[in-house]
């Protein structure tokens, strides 16, 4: 018996090891090398997706063929040849027929997809012979699992349970088809509101920090979080039952939140709190700002900026300022002054600068720039900074991911659910570029990264304009696995999502479908059968396709020990819009605990709001002993650092002199 | 027709022309190419003229298994005229499980395939068994020989004739198997219980005939058969014969022959002869019958009179001795 098989399974074993059905084939419905035929008694427990084994009789090269094939579709009929003969038996009355003495003869008729034949040469059709339901054994034979989990050298990655009949099997993906070099990328398609695409790949990232080959290097995780709560409580732990245990025993992957999470989220527009649902106090520990300058904005303006925008002209004028203005001395005879330019504040005083000296030499170019465009990129670039508020400082320091000391087997989620279009563009387009640039380099901190991104069909749509973040994700989906850069990707309509992305996917995940979706041209290879299977798979099902497997397999995976996103912001609820000082306090008291609202409040002042929330982000980014010490240190001094000297009293020209009011 | 069937005939005959084409005729009735229509009188056992019956209360489930044979004839070839006939015979009782049929366990099915032969019409005598198939002399019968006539037609009536015995044989050696082995559980017969050897004499064995081409009815007993309604049956009626075992029978009309044939839905029972309460017998067994009615047997041509068990074992016979 299988180390996969319970105890309780032990009677069911018994009848899966009788041949539960036997291969027909009629000139009309004949078998093929990849396709048979079979028949099962009424009370078999097969059904659609159910993994078989048929032995052979007839040796071939001196070998009993054995088939594994997959159940696609089911057939039941009796020996009525029309309906009206069965209202003729029942005299037109249905409730009568329960009264009938005997039931018409009923046939179990199933189609098979073949898995795997061995001998796998000659390939041949299949032959007649004895159906058995698959084994544990059998299925890691008829998946080709046998393949890569070898005894010390495995890199199977648990996806889930096969379960029929008795059978109760582990379901494995090979790292080296999901997280590359031979393939990779995961695309997973559902319907929303059942909690599956999220669900899913929360409990494969799980399975796959677990299990990934320690030969393999190191892993980590970066997860968008696009809509609601969905990924802001991955640290937390979520409710199971016994059920999901016993799944994750079996598996082998604990069941516990991930261990290593840090969020990421850009300011409100107003700069005083983070723009995230994972803002409760309790949870701040691991929570960081995303904030960033010029110098982070301006690699990406193309992101930022329609093609309308960015004409030749333009484009030239932009990367002028990225090679020669940006961080650096720039002076120019026309100008008034050397530039420093290392915020949007700086650009826009050289700008101004520029256009002043254009003016004022009634110039129409500068340097080969007609002062059009000039106009233009300035209009254009200093609006950045108010349309992605909160994500874009104007002069404020930088906040970014640790690039270059990720951690193994870590996550890193990034809030972008609460931002523009335009700045979930500008924080998908860096960070991703960002990762790519370090895994080039070696230097990331891990060698391979997972990006999930869902809701592909809004960022990767397959019918709509080309945009910087379609062609990213392309990018990755096309080159990523060379360099370990692995996307997870998730929509609701994989038929809408740009061909190239789900079809570089090496494993397909698929959750309950929307009929519409299952009619459209994409699934016309899956049965009908199995399409009407995924239409009603309930939750915690799933149909994989993955390169080892030559069909699609329904497995059960357990739900995500970690807090599901409505369960956290019911128990964490979403800090209010918080005043400034309040703001900073909250922030540095995560830092030192026994700083007190007031003591912030004395170091805050008067001073300007701008260098107040500098001084916090520094601040939290250095993590001093003294954290009070640093704010203060980081404040601006205040000009004219001293009080005024007290005046000395000028005395009265003449003292009033006893009762004469008037003087003399 | 087998390529077995066409291997063996080369065997013993290499000069016999083969048919291509000799079609298959299923012939499920003994005796179906030389009898002609009649009617016989019998004596009346319930009552002194016949009458009809409404069958009282409502059809019960009574019959455990359901026994039945077939025969499949194929010309194969000739040599001269003289035809060589493949011939098999099965016989199967199919018992009734949760309402559905599966094959009697205690005796699997009896299918014989053979050749049917005129010995004396062949230069030599074939050999009694060749490439699997025991070959039958058609030109003795019980080791007497039979004086036949050359003429082709009448050979192969001789050989049909004892194809259809050879049925029969296979029919009476499971009926008696299951009225020996089965508790007393009823057992429905397809078509008469008269020629089933000792079952004939068992209470579980009923049988059903469905053809009429003898009517045990004259005179006025005629029009009461004839004009039953559903539900109803004739006065009990005793079969005689001197060759065989003395039953008592009577008409069942399981249909509503409006607007139908006047044999539509009519069946004629048979059960050994027990002359203790002879109607309530009869309207016990008459209601088991009429709860056969249902499911109804089509697409078979003979459904207004066939039960679904035996089809089904018809079926089974099909499947397994194409």
């Amino acid at each position: 018996m299988s180390d996969d098989t319970t105890e309780s399974d032990v009677s069911l074993l018994g009848d899966a090891r009788k041949p539960l059905g036997r291969v027909v084939a009629t000139e009309r419905k004949p078998n093929t090398p990849h396709e048979f035929h079979f028949w099962t008694a009424l009370e078999s427990p097969v059904g659609i997706g159910t993994i078989v084994r048929v032995d052979g009789r007839q040796p071939v090269n001196g070998q009993i063929p054995r088939i594994y094939g997959v159940v696609v579709e089911g057939f039941g009929y009796t020996d009525l040849v029309s309906p009206l003969h069965d209202v003729l038996s029942h005299d037109g009355q249905p409730a009568s027929a329960g009264f009938a003495s005997s039931d018409r003869a009923e046939i179990r008729l199933y189609t098979a997809a073949v898995l795997r034949q061995i001998p796998e040469e000659p390939l041949q059709p299949v032959p007649m012979g004895d159906v058995y339901l698959a084994l544990a054994e059998d299925v890691n034979v008829a998946l080709r699992m046998d393949g890569y989990l070898r005894e010390g050298e495995s890199t199977g990655i648990p996806i889930g349970v096969y379960r029929a009949g008795g059978t109760d099997a582990t379901i494995y993906l090979d790292a080296d088809f999901l997280v590359g070099p031979e393939a990779a990328h995961l695309n997973i398609t559902g319907v929303s509101g059942l909690a599956t695409k999220t669900s899913a790949v929360e409990w494969l990232l799980a399975s796959l920090f677990q299990h990934f080959p320690a030969t393999h290097g190191s892993i980590a995780a970066v997860c968008f979080n696009v809509k609601g709560p969905d990924l802001c409580f991955l640290d937390q732990p979520g409710k199971l039952d016994e059920g999901d245990l016993r799944l994750y025993q079996q598996m082998g992957v604990p069941a516990e939140p991930f261990r290593d999470v840090q969020y990421y989220a850009p300011y409100r527009a107003r700069g005083y709190s983070l723009n995230t649902l994972r803002s409760n106090e309790a949870l701040s520990a691991n929570v960081s700002p995303l904030t960033w300058g010029l110098r982070e904005v301006l690699q990406f303006a193309e992101v930022l900026l329609n093609r309308d925008d960015i004409d030749a002209k333009a484009d030239a004028l932009i990367d002028f300022i990225t090679r020669n203005v940006l961080d650096q001395q720039f002076t120019d005879s026309m100008l008034q002054r050397t530039h420093v330019v290392q915020s949007f504040a700086d650009l826009e005083d050289w700008f101004k600068d520029v256009l002043h000296g254009l003016e004022h030499g009634n110039k129409e170019s500068w340097r080969t720039h007609h002062v059009a465009t000039i106009r233009k990129v300035r209009n254009r670039l200093s609006n950045i900074a108010v349309r992605c508020a909160g994500l874009v400082t104007d002069n404020g320091p930088v906040s970014d991911l640790p690039f270059g000391a990720f951690q193994d087997r870590a996550t890193y989620v990034i809030d972008v659910a609460n931002l523009e279009e335009d700045a979930q563009d500008l924080v998908f387009a860096r960070v991703v570029s960002k990762l790519r640039e370090h895994l080039e380099r070696r230097d990331l901190g891990v060698r391979h990264v997972v990006v999930f991104v869902d809701e592909l069909n809004k960022y990767a749509p397959g019918d709509a304009p080309d945009t910087y973040v379609r062609k990213m994700l392309l990018d990755i989906a096309e080159r990523g696995r060379y360099l370990g850069l692995v996307l997870f990707s998730a929509q609701q309509f994989r038929s809408q999502v740009h061909r190239r992305v789900v079809g570089n996917s090496g494993t397909s995940v698929f959750g309950r479908m929307d009929a519409d979706e299952l009619a459209t041209p994409g699934y016309s290879v899956l049965s009908p059968a199995i399409r009407t299977k995924l239409a009603t798979l309930e939750k915690g099902q799933l149909m994989i396709r993955h390169p080892h497997f030559t069909q699609p397999i329904f497995v059960r995976f357990p739900r995500p020990a970690v807090m599901t996103g409505r369960t956290g912001a019911e128990q964490y609820p979403q800090a209010g819009e918080l005043g400034l000082e309040e703001s900073v306090y909250r922030s540095l008291r995560r830092l030192d605990p026994s700083i007190t609202l007031n003591q912030v409040q004395d170091a805050v002042g008067i001073h300007e709001e701008r260098d107040i929330l500098r001084a916090c982000t520094l601040t939290q980014q250095e993590r001093p002993s003294d954290v009070l010490g640093a704010f203060r240190r980081h404040l601006p001094r205040l000009v004219g650092g001293s009080l005024p000297k007290p005046q000395r009293a000028v005395p009265a020209l003449s003292v009033l002199r006893g009762d004469d009011p008037y003087g003399s | 027709m087998s390529i077995d069937a066409l291997r063996a005939v080369r065997a013993f005959l290499p000069d016999a022309e083969l048919i291509d084409d000799p079609g298959a005729r299923d012939e499920l009735r003994a005796g179906a190419y030389d009898e002609q229509p009649q009617v016989v009188y019998t004596p009346c056992l319930e009552e002194s003229t016949l009458r009809a019956h409404r069958v009282p209360g409502d059809p019960t489930v009574g019959f455990a298994a359901f026994l039945d044979g077939i025969q499949r004839v194929h010309i194969v070839s000739h040599l001269h005229g003289v035809p060589i006939i493949e011939g098999i015979v099965a016989a199967v009782v199919r018992v009734r499980v949760n309402r559905r049929f599966v094959t009697w366990g205690h005796r699997t099915p009896i299918v014989h395939r053979r050749l049917y032969v005129p010995f004396s019409f062949l230069p030599e005598p074939p050999p009694a068994r060749v490439h699997g198939f025991d070959v039958v002399d058609t030109s003795s019968d019980a080791g007497e020989p039979i004086v036949l006539s050359r003429h082709p037609a009448a050979l192969r009536a001789t050989a049909f004739d004892r194809i259809g015995r050879d049925r029969e044989r296979a029919e009476r050696e499971m009926a008696e198997l299951w009225c020996h082995s089965s508790d007393g559980d009823p057992i429905y017969i397809d078509g008469s219980i008269s020629g089933q050897g000792r079952a004939a004499m068992a209470p579980c064995a009923v049988g059903v005939v469905k053809s009429h081409t003898k009517l045990y009815a004259d005179d006025r007993a005629l029009d009461v058969v004839m004009t039953l309604r559903r539900g109803e049956r004739t006065s009990v009626f005793e079969l005689r014969s001197s060759t065989r075992p003395t039953v008592m029978s009577w008409y069942l009309r399981l249909r509503d022959p409006r607007g139908h044939d006047a044999m539509f839905g009519l069946v004629r029972v048979e059960v050994t002869l027990d002359t203790r309460d002879v109607t309530r017998r009869a309207d016990e067994v008459s209601r088991w019958v009429l709860a056969e009615a249902s499911p109804i047997a089509l697409p078979d041509g003979r459904w207004d009179r066939m039960a679904y068990g035996i089809r089904d074992c018809e079926e089974f016979l099909r499947a397994i001795a194409s």
